[in-house]
């Protein structure tokens, strides 16, 4: 480049013709200028003086003509057209700038913050404002997901699995497999929205594959564990509806309440309860990085929450009404599936002697309590206030997912 | 004739099906009943034009001017591409030819393109014989392919250009899109083969109606095309096909070196 200023720029093309690459230099620079802008072309290339007006009118630019400056050199004109990405002086655009309020469907993958040409297609993204869509957090919860990220072979310790009484064998395979099925629920559902959130709003898509890679690895760990204690597994029709209820929610926020704030948010109570009464190191070890992992899905769905909340008041009764929905095609399903509740009383009681089976039974209601008291505080948290709060939680599955 | 507009196409290639179908909807959305019909010539499509067949018809430069004489000037013209003003002619060289000038032409092997196709015969050689070149002292060899389509699908311009790649030409006149798009895409070796002459312009296709063509349908047809924006998705696509960025309204000075050429019968044209 030799020179720029306010709408005209001029460039050196040397011997270039246009099937030598000159175009390399002439379609930048236009791109710079605004429309009618004029860009001034130094060359000593003879076919240029043919060429380039073709061009030109090829391209709907104004070749405006040439005059011989002596030495062999001409200058050639071209007046900028209107068909070309809108560059001219505007400042160099921030990438992965500030998320727009609303999404154009009509940018498609572009980057956030590229410079999108006029007339495209538009795209099937219906997930486009971003108060239903990305809570400010979402970046550095993706940045924690990344960096907290972990091995289902290297980080547990399977050789110190050791041998249990054919009770706690038993209760261990029916706890996982129950595990691993909810969280296939909970790897299948967030796939579902990926596909429609808007580019503009990657963060929260990248976050959600984040949260995908940590479900394939808990339902990698769970039968893992399952798969090294002997037993009969079942899976409930009560789980099972409770799973499809999840699965055919087609609002994002109502599955990020249902499944992450309600869900998991459950799962965190009962992931504790297991790791306090795991058997052996690894089954302890195993628990604890999945609850950890769940922690931070729990968090992306009541920052998704709140801030939807924030930003749209009708939200609320929405919210209460997908819950009472969920739990009238739950109905007649009231209570934690029987082979789930024997054997979490088995583990946390360690035998099956009726002294311990009773503590066992304990803490198992107990557990329910905490959960109970636990989807409260978080629905406060969320914004709801403590009327609503008990009537949700209440209504909550007995399936805890 | 009924209410709707009924517009006649040259089936070059299939892709006109996907135009005038994309065109007939959107006409349709915008109130203009439309619907057209395909002829494998322009020969044709010119006759059923006059025979008050169709209503309009799209038509290439020398149907155009074909019109024009056989309506003693009294057809409609009603529209036109942006990229079919100012139409240019080249002449490409071999660089080995020693062709420098007009001059050099004489004795050497010229190919030429089909023999009713505007930009790459009859007007490059009309315009060649203005600037003083005999062609009987030149060798021309000509590839008459697609005849019928006057020249739409380029083929015998890309048969041109092969011809000078391969030495089997010393010169050749294309199009100049052809020429600037074939260098853009980097198809062009600059070293072996450049450009001789740029023809002065000329203009290219038009829509064509006879003047019994009714002011509902005229206005109609004239509205609807001229509110296509390149800017729309939809419209965008269909433009890119036909190969424009906006509609212009038609002109006839354009297409006066052609009438010259045919009226001087220099060239031999079916």
């Amino acid at each position: 480049m030799m020179s720029t200023s306010a709408g005209v720029i001029a460039l050196d093309g040397g011997e270039l013709s246009l099937s030598e690459g000159l175009l390399a230099l002439v379609r930048p620079a236009l791109t710079r200028l605004d429309e009618g802008g004029v860009l001034a072309i130094l060359s000593r290339n003879r076919d240029v003086d043919h060429d380039l007006p073709s061009w030109c009118r090829a391209e709907r630019h104004e070749y405006l003509g040439a005059e011989d400056i002596g030495n062999g050199e001409h200058r050639h004109l071209i007046g900028r057209g209107r068909f070309i990405v809108q560059g001219g002086d505007k400042p160099a655009m921030e990438l992965r700038g500030p998320m727009p309020e609303r999404a154009d469907p009509g940018s498609g993958f572009a980057p956030r913050g590229v410079l999108v040409e006029a007339g495209g297609p538009v795209y099937p993204f219906d997930l486009v404002d971003r108060a239903h869509v990305a809570p400010p957090e979402v970046a550095s919860l993706y940045d924690q997901a990344v960096s907290s990220q972990w091995d289902a072979t290297r980080d547990v310790p399977w050789t110190k699995v050791g041998t249990h009484a054919p009770e706690i064998d038993a209760a261990i395979r029916q706890i996982m497999t129950f595990l691993a099925e909810n969280e296939l629920s909970a790897l299948y559902l967030p796939s579902k929205f990926i596909s429609r959130i808007h580019p503009a709003y990657v963060e929260v898509a990248m976050f959600l594959a984040t949260q995908l890679q940590d479900e394939a690895r808990h339902i990698d760990v769970f039968l893992k564990r399952a798969q090294l204690a002997a037993g009969i597994a079942v899976s409930s029709v009560t789980t099972s509806r409770s799973l499809l209820s999840l699965l055919e929610l087609q609002d994002f926020s109502e599955a990020a309440f249902l499944l992450s704030v309600l869900g998991e948010g459950t799962f965190l109570d009962l992931l504790s309860f297991i790791g306090r009464y795991a058997p052996d190191e690894a089954t302890a070890e195993l628990v604890r990085r999945a609850r950890n992992d769940e922690s931070r899905h729990v968090h992306f769905g009541l920052a998704h929450i709140r801030h939807a909340l924030s930003q749209d008041a009708s939200l609320y009764p929405r919210l209460e009404a997908a819950v009472r929905r969920r739990s009238a095609t739950l109905a007649g399903v009231g209570s934690v599936p029987a082979p789930v509740q024997d054997s979490l009383t088995i583990l946390a009681a360690g035998g099956t002697d009726s002294r311990s089976v009773a503590r066992g039974h304990d803490a198992f209601r107990e557990l329910l309590e905490t959960m109970h008291s636990s989807r409260i505080k978080r629905l406060l948290n969320a914004g709801f206030d403590a009327g609503q709060a008990e009537t949700i939680s209440s209504l909550h599955t007995a399936n805890f997912m | 004739m009924t209410q709707s507009i009924l517009l006649g196409a040259v089936a070059y290639d299939p892709k006109v099906v996907t135009i005038w179908e994309g065109i007939r909807d959107y006409f349709q959305e915008q109130g203009v009943p439309f619907d057209f019909a395909l002829f494998s010539n322009y020969e044709r499509q010119v006759e059923e034009l006059l025979a008050g067949h169709i209503d309009i018809a799209w038509n290439t430069p020398l149907a155009h001017v074909r019109v024009k004489q056989r309506t003693n000037g009294s057809s409609l013209s009603l529209g036109m591409r942006d990229s079919d003003r100012d139409f240019h002619a080249k002449v490409i060289v071999r660089r080995d030819s020693g062709i420098e000038k007009l001059a050099d032409l004489h004795g050497k092997r010229l190919a030429v393109g089909s023999r009713d196709s505007t930009q790459a015969r009859i007007l490059p050689l009309h315009f060649l014989k203005q600037e003083g070149i005999d062609l009987d002292q030149v060798k021309i060899t000509s590839f008459d392919s697609d005849l019928g389509k006057h020249g739409d699908t380029g083929n015998s311009e890309l048969d041109v250009l092969q011809a000078l790649r391969d030495g089997k030409a010393d010169a050749g006149t294309i199009g100049d899109l052809i020429w600037v798009n074939e260098q853009a895409a980097g198809h062009i070796d600059a070293s072996s083969i450049g450009v001789l002459y740029t023809t002065p312009g000329f203009d290219h296709c038009m829509f064509d109606a006879l003047p019994s063509l009714t002011d509902a349908k005229r206005e109609g047809f004239q509205r609807a095309l001229f509110s296509m924006k390149w800017e729309n998705p939809s419209h965008r696509r269909l433009l890119e096909l036909e190969g424009l960025r906006e509609w212009k309204p038609p002109r006839e000075e354009g297409y006066e070196s052609l009438r010259q050429a045919l009226a001087a019968a220099e060239v031999s044209v079916r």
